[in-house]
């Protein structure tokens, strides 16, 4: 099949929606299909092979942050042109509703559209100005995914029509083969040593970091030789505020963390900790500790039950609760029977969100939007062997 | 001269309107194509899952299994929706192993046929919704097609993993 795939946001930034359409595109091509990306990225930026610039991207704020997309005449012609070269059996954009390379492409296709919706927040004030508009774009897009309950809530009741929930991918092999860093996860013996992991933006205050530096504080008081190994952005500084002087070198932060150097930390600790608030739509870091075979323990947000197959992938504690997190850590730290227990079913539970099954699911869409579109009904075959 | 710009004008503006009613007339016709080509998929999806179901009947001698999947072969108009239902009902209530080459065959068909119905269900209602512009029905633009009508069934998802079902 021959695939387009439309990315909003300059490669030049890391991101999720990035990194989801790479991981896409690297999946279907595995699969056999061929595959072009079209994103904004400057003209000396390192791209993969079937990635093409559409040219440079302005800085536009988008939902709460910056984004860096393409968007103007130049765009749009670059968009045509794009379109008219690659003759493609299915078109899929990735957030359609922001001002974007998406929105361009949704107008100017003429064929089958698939749209993937990520952020729970997909809709442009702009648009939302000017309901013909919208409309228009909906009528065009045949299909639509979203990758996770709660963006398929908001496309369900604010967009109307209906979403394939189709979860986000992981790279299972990237993850499952990384090499610990050196010196980690270290001993771990009864009533001693043991490594935490957190991984993310910790000033964050729906990222929960509060509740684990609680529990790790009080637990390494009484438990010699706790680590804790963080990555994600912010300063030192922060991340020390409210720890004890004398616990502070138990403390290891890596900083912002490449994404190989993010999977080798994974396979770096004995307990990976989510202990998020809320907000998260998904939990894509879950599936990657998963992968990396790390023993997890997250707090018991509606979206993580699903991810860990109701806790049978890793431990649930109560949201936001310090002193359940901390007595569900040093139980796990003393018992490796049930942290191997837990590792062996969180990699069969994230084969279901590795990306070669993933990019099956999106192919079974594109077969049907391809079906409602021209109406040859697709055989199960032409999607790629089962 | 005041005239002549009078005329232009009214010639602008009907050059205008018209180009405007050709593109909602173009769109009311791209749509009802889409609808009747997601009506063909729907139809196919329908008789390749009861087909499916019929495989595995006979191969477990399930007679209710059976019976069901004939019916929603052979059903017409307006008694299909609920054979299909019914149909559904029967294959919820089968122990179905992906493992097993014909049990994997009716999961997959009701995937895809859950992403068929699925996308019926919105070319209809955005194909309706195009119908009662007022535009739209003052020239009667919909006149050579059918009214498309939505094929109401239950969500025909098998797979038991919630974070991949579909609705």
């Amino acid at each position: 099949m021959r695939i387009g795939i439309v990315c909003p946001y300059s490669f030049d930034v890391p991101g999720g929606v990035q990194n989801h359409v790479v991981d896409l595109a690297e999946a279907l091509i595995g699969l056999g299909h061929e595959v072009s990306v079209l994103a904004p990225a400057d003209e000396d930026s390192p791209l993969p092979p079937y990635v093409v610039s559409a040219g440079r991207s302005v800085p536009f704020p988008y939902n709460g942050s910056v984004a860096r997309i393409s968007f103007g005449p130049v765009s749009t012609a670059r968009v045509r042109r794009w379109l008219a070269r690659g003759r493609f059996d299915v078109l899929h954009v990735h957030e359609p509703f922001a001002l974007s390379l998406s929105l361009l492409a949704v107008l100017s296709a003429r064929g089958p559209v698939v749209a993937t919706f990520h952020t729970a927040m997909t809709r442009s004030r702009a648009l939302a100005a000017a309901q013909g508009v919208l409309q228009l774009v909906m009528e065009r897009i045949t299909a639509r995914i979203a990758v996770s309950a709660l963006a398929r809530k908001v496309q369900v009741e604010h967009l109307g029509g209906g979403a394939v929930e189709i979860p986000n991918g992981v790279a299972v092999a990237k993850f499952a083969d990384a090499e610990p860093l050196p010196g980690w996860p270290g001993p771990c013996g009864p009533g001693e040593g043991g490594t935490l992991g957190f991984l993310g933006r910790f000033t964050e205050p729906r990222k929960g970091f509060g509740v684990l530096r609680e529990a790790f504080v009080g637990l390494a008081a009484e438990r010699p030789g706790l680590r804790l190994l963080v990555a994600g952005p912010g300063d030192v500084a922060e991340l020390h505020e409210g720890v004890p002087e004398g616990l502070r070198d138990r403390i290891t932060f890596l900083g912002q963390v490449s994404e190989p150097d993010k999977a080798r930390m994974l396979r770096s600790v004995h307990l990976h900790v989510a202990p998020n608030i809320g907000g998260e739509s998904f939990g894509m870091i879950l599936t990657e500790a998963m992968a990396a075979g790390a023993t997890v323990v997250a707090s018991d947000l509606d979206a993580f039950r699903r991810v860990l197959d109701g806790g049978r992938a890793g431990e649930l504690f109560p949201t936001g609760d310090a002193a359940a997190l901390r007595r569900t850590l040093a139980s796990l730290l003393d018992d490796p029977a049930r942290r191997t227990e837990l590792s062996a079913s969180a990699r069969e539970v994230v084969g279901a969100f590795d990306w070669p099954t993933v990019a099956r699911r999106v192919l079974e869409v594109y077969a049907t939007a391809i079906e409602a579109t021209d109406g040859r009904v697709l055989d199960e075959e032409w999607i790629g062997p089962a | 001269m005041p005239g002549m710009w009078w005329v232009l004008g009214v010639v602008v503006a009907v050059v205008l309107v018209t180009a405007y009613l050709i593109w909602i007339a173009s769109r009311v016709d791209r749509m009802h194509a889409r609808v009747r080509s997601a009506t063909r998929a729907l139809d196919a999806h329908l008789l390749r899952r009861a087909a499916a179901a019929a495989v595995l009947a006979e191969e477990r001698y399930a007679l209710e299994l059976y019976a069901a999947s004939r019916i929603a072969l052979d059903a017409e108009g307006d008694e299909r929706e609920a054979a299909e239902n019914d149909l559904t009902r029967q294959l919820r209530s089968s122990v179905l192993d992906p493992e097993e080459p014909v049990a994997a065959a009716v999961i997959g068909a009701s995937r895809r046929l859950a992403l068929a119905r699925q996308v019926h269900t919105d070319l209809v209602r955005d194909a309706l919704s195009l119908r009662r512009r007022p535009v739209v029905r003052l020239f009667r633009m919909s006149r050579k097609h059918e009214r498309p009508r939505y094929f109401d069934i239950d969500d025909p998802t098998l797979n038991s993993r919630p974070e991949l079902s579909v609705g």
